[in-house]
């Protein structure tokens, strides 16, 4: 359980987080909101890019606050960003063993690692194609694998979507669902996909200018007319 | 295992030409040509340097000349002082080197790459000033080891003591600088650095410590550096402080762009540029001066225009000559 | 929250005080006095430079590396119409007209070619720029000593009993005007509202309508003229020789690394303190011979003195 409490975020005069606070207790947990709500202002402090005027993210014991931007890393923490960060220079194999390259196993045991995950998101074969010759799909789930990788703890997804194909979108949903069977981990998925949302998160936060409006089950949040009104702006359904 | 050893054609074609280079250019060189050539291969050493650092993590350093100078000085203040055989001088003005290059990048390393940029230009401007305010080591006593008149001799490496066995010591030294980075780029340092020039924030959370693997990068390039001038010092026994100005480290990186800093014939083109032409024009008697003019204007083309530089021009042409080939024998 | 604000320019303050007493020390006040002021004239090209640089940074993305070579083709063109024989103002005219060309030339004509590539990259496309400006430069006109002199060098102005000399006021009164002109017309002009807000975000000021074109020249126009009036006082204070003056961006740079690349009070004051310890080195026997390295001393100290405590964090665009 990803226990965040009270986690408060200042950019000068802007609040961009305002006291949030939840429990992600299940396998996918889902963050929607409006745009500018916030959310990838809260994945940013959990990866540790942003600062916090005050606030904990607390699992197994440990306050990820409290650590480096890289040891979070080490710790279990996975991130995918908005735009797929695959580097062109190296193959999807090596793009992947970066994520365990800090890890002291051996070096057979990374590669088995790797070649185990590819397998899974469906990249076996194309493990040797650099990353200059992927498609954005296949990028996408380089990225995931990568996410997968070296016992992860917390998966975070920043619209893992964004760009792609209704066939697509599903494929990654299917996929997204399996992350826990396979490592695990709990996931965390930003997107603006509502359908991607409900179809793969059992539980759901949706923030808005800051604040926390709704969190729980994923249907009763999306049927939740405070949740309505913030996205369409209007008192009624 | 075996992709750490496999070598690519552009490999094969840089060993040939080196081994052409070793055996067969000295023998071919007058002692002006050696003297051009051993330069070359000091600043080839150099300039790979600075122009792994912008390719591979486009981080931009305009201090290597004057890193040079720092190893040229460490090694002639060894030579003056101790007995130390040639090895020893040059292995250790190359750490020494090193570790001042840290000291002068600390302030950027933690900072955006522009900063990285400034910091170097500021420090070479200093360089130059403390070069020119001190002057070389000649056999003086005290730290500084200037004196007046004559200076003293400056011990070459056992087995190259003469200008030709020189030029290839030189050589095989550029070589294997090549070759270092080579393999850091196969290992995980190259995967860190690929993974850093896409996206610091992906590094991090990729759990890549940025900081260190930047810094180890700068590392190398002082080290190189400082091999190349302690290197040059060998060649020329004694060292002038007109030759480590600010300018020079400016246009050293502007020619490793030019050239194309992505690759090795990138470097050896800058190389070339430098040092070879300029002897070449003199001794034509034509008119030098202006080769400000053409690498700045060299360096404002490559970057709008062709990142890869002249190397890589010549390099997609030869690609788009052979794929055309392919395609009408098949 | 107020006091943490406050630390950082009493600590300056404090810094200060300690190298002009520590320098200063068993000196006539007057001699002491004369020092600070020559520093201080030096300082306010410094800050000068600076300026400059972080004026056109902020407002269209580029660091200028060529501003120092702009002065100084100026400079050769102000002393070229001198020895012709023309009046001096004319050529002093020349010179804030040549390094605004020039400065415009690569504002119009190249910079757009590489708006939309990283910040590194812009910068060292200048330094090309810079380059070809000194290559001609130094071709045109042949490596000979040669001075240029301004009728305010043979005036005194007798402050605090001492004498110093008008150019050195009017360098210092300059660089202070300039920077609360500078401040008044971001603060107070419609242009200068444009040109902040397409400091803070380019994208978003090109979505509301900000002429960008228009602003970024005026921008670029306002480096140049900079730059021209900073090569002729440089020329006429230190030296008037081309490479040297290209390179006085270095302190230049020095002096806008101590103002984060944003903010003009503390590049003003950053220069002009750099100026004055640099300067006080000079009564020091120890460290005379290096004192031309203080402002890029002082500026990595500055650096590591901002960073200290602190991660990298991403807040926005770089």
């Amino acid at each position: 359980m990803l226990e965040i409490r009270n986690v408060t975020v200042r950019f000068g005069g802007v609040i961009a987080l305002n006291d949030v606070s939840a429990d992600f207790g299940c396998a996918v947990s889902g963050i929607i909101g409006p745009n500018g709500a916030g959310k990838t202002t809260l994945m940013n402090v959990l990866s540790g890019f942003v600062g916090t005027v005050s606030g904990s993210a607390t699992r197994d014991g440990q306050d990820l606050l409290r650590l480096a931007p890289h040891r979070r890393a080490h710790w279990g923490l996975r991130r995918s960003f908005q735009k797929e960060e695959i580097a062109d220079d190296l193959t999807v194999h090596e793009n992947v063993l970066v994520q365990i390259d800090h890890s002291r196993t051996p070096a057979g045991h990374k590669r088995a690692e790797v070649e185990s995950m590819l397998a899974l998101v469906g990249m076996a074969e194309r493990a040797d194609k650099l990353g200059a010759d992927l498609s954005g799909f296949e990028r996408r789930l380089t990225d995931v694998a990568k996410c997968l990788v070296g016992q992860p703890r917390v998966v975070m997804f920043d619209e893992p979507a964004g760009g792609m194909s209704v066939d697509e979108t599903r494929q990654l949903g299917v996929l997204i669902r399996r992350i826990h069977g396979a490592t695990g981990a709990q996931v965390l998925v930003i997107d603006h996909d509502v359908d991607l949302i409900r179809e793969v998160c059992e539980e759901t936060l949706v923030l808005d200018f800051g604040r926390r409006i709704a969190f729980g089950p994923t249907d009763a949040v999306l049927n939740d007319p405070r949740v309505k009104a913030a996205y369409l702006g209007t008192e009624e359904v | 295992m075996k992709r750490l050893f496999h070598v690519t054609p552009s490999g094969w074609a840089g060993f040939a030409l080196a081994a052409f280079a070793i055996v067969v250019l000295p023998g071919l060189s007058s002692s002006y040509w050696l003297s051009v050539f051993t330069s070359a291969g000091c600043f080839l050493l150099a300039i790979s340097g600075v122009a792994f650092l912008y390719a591979r993590l486009g981080m931009v350093s305009l201090t290597q000349v004057g890193l040079m100078g720092v190893g040229g000085w460490v090694a002639l203040r060894l030579n003056h002082a101790f007995d130390f055989p040639f090895e020893v001088n040059l292995a250790l003005a190359a750490l020494s080197t090193m570790v001042f290059g840290w000291v002068l990048a600390l302030p950027a390393l933690r900072m955006r790459g522009l900063y990285l940029a400034l910091v170097t230009l500021m420090a070479a401007g200093g360089l130059e000033i403390l070069f020119a305010t001190f002057q070389f080591p000649n056999g003086g006593e005290g730290f500084w080891g200037v004196k007046t008149g004559s200076s003293d001799p400056f011990r070459r490496p056992f087995l190259a003591q003469s200008a030709e066995d020189y030029l290839r010591y030189v050589l095989i030294c550029a070589v294997l600088g090549f070759l270092f980075i080579e393999l850091h780029r196969r290992l995980q340092p190259g995967r860190a650095w690929a993974l850093i020039r896409r996206s610091e924030a992906a590094a991090m959370a990729a759990g890549v410590n940025v900081t260190l693997y930047k810094t180890w990068a700068f590392g190398i390039t002082g080290l190189l550096g400082g091999a190349a001038g302690a290197l040059l010092a060998g060649s020329l026994g004694l060292l002038d402080d007109g030759t480590f100005r600010a300018s020079e480290s400016v246009m050293i990186f502007a020619l490793a762009v030019v050239g194309g800093a992505r690759s090795w014939q990138g470097a050896l083109i800058a190389a070339i540029l430098y040092k070879v032409l300029p002897a070449l024009l003199n001794i034509w008697g034509v008119y030098a001066d202006l080769s400000f003019v053409i690498f700045g204007a060299g360096l404002l083309h490559a970057v709008i225009t062709a990142p890869d530089g002249l190397a890589g021009q010549a390099l997609g042409g030869l690609k788009a000559l052979l794929r055309g080939k392919d395609r009408r024998d098949a | 929250m107020a006091l943490a604000r406050y630390k950082n320019w009493l600590l300056w303050a404090v810094l200060m005080a300690v190298v002009i007493g520590w320098f200063g020390w068993g000196g006539r006040p007057q001699m002491v006095g004369l020092f600070v002021a020559s520093g201080l004239a030096v300082g306010s090209l410094y800050a000068l430079g600076g300026i400059g640089i972080v004026v056109l940074y902020r407002a269209t993305g580029v660091l200028n590396f060529a501003g120092g070579a702009a002065g100084a083709a100026g400079a050769m063109t102000a002393w070229q119409l001198s020895e012709w024989g023309l009046w001096d103002p004319i050529g002093w005219l020349a010179c804030l007209a040549v390094a605004l060309a020039i400065t415009l030339v690569y504002g119009r004509l190249i910079a757009p070619r590489l708006a939309w590539r990283e910040t590194v990259v812009k910068a060292v496309a200048t330094l090309g720029f810079a380059l070809i400006v000194l290559g001609l430069v130094s071709f045109l006109w042949i490596d000979d000593p040669r001075a240029i002199t301004l009728p305010t060098d043979g005036i005194g102005v007798r402050i605090l009993g001492m004498r110093i000399t008008a150019t050195r006021l009017i360098v210092f009164a300059a660089s202070i005007l300039i920077v609360f002109g500078i401040w008044l017309f971001l603060a107070r002009t419609r242009v200068g509202l444009q040109m902040r807000a397409l400091a803070n975000d380019r994208d978003l000021a090109a979505l509301m309508g900000i002429p960008i074109l228009r602003v970024e020249t005026i921008a670029w126009g306002i480096s140049g003229v900079l730059a021209g009036f900073t090569g002729l006082m440089f020329a006429d204070l230190i030296r008037l020789e081309p490479t040297v003056i290209t390179f006085m961006v270095i302190p230049s740079i020095a002096a806008a690394i101590c103002g984060r690349l944003e903010n003009l009070t503390v590049v003003l004051l950053g220069g002009l303190s750099m100026g004055v310890i640099e300067n006080m080195l000079t009564l020091s026997p120890v460290l005379r011979g290096v004192r031309p390295i203080a402002p890029f001393v002082i500026a990595a100290l500055v650096l590591l003195y901002y960073q200290r405590g602190q991660r990298l964090t991403f807040g926005g665009r770089d």
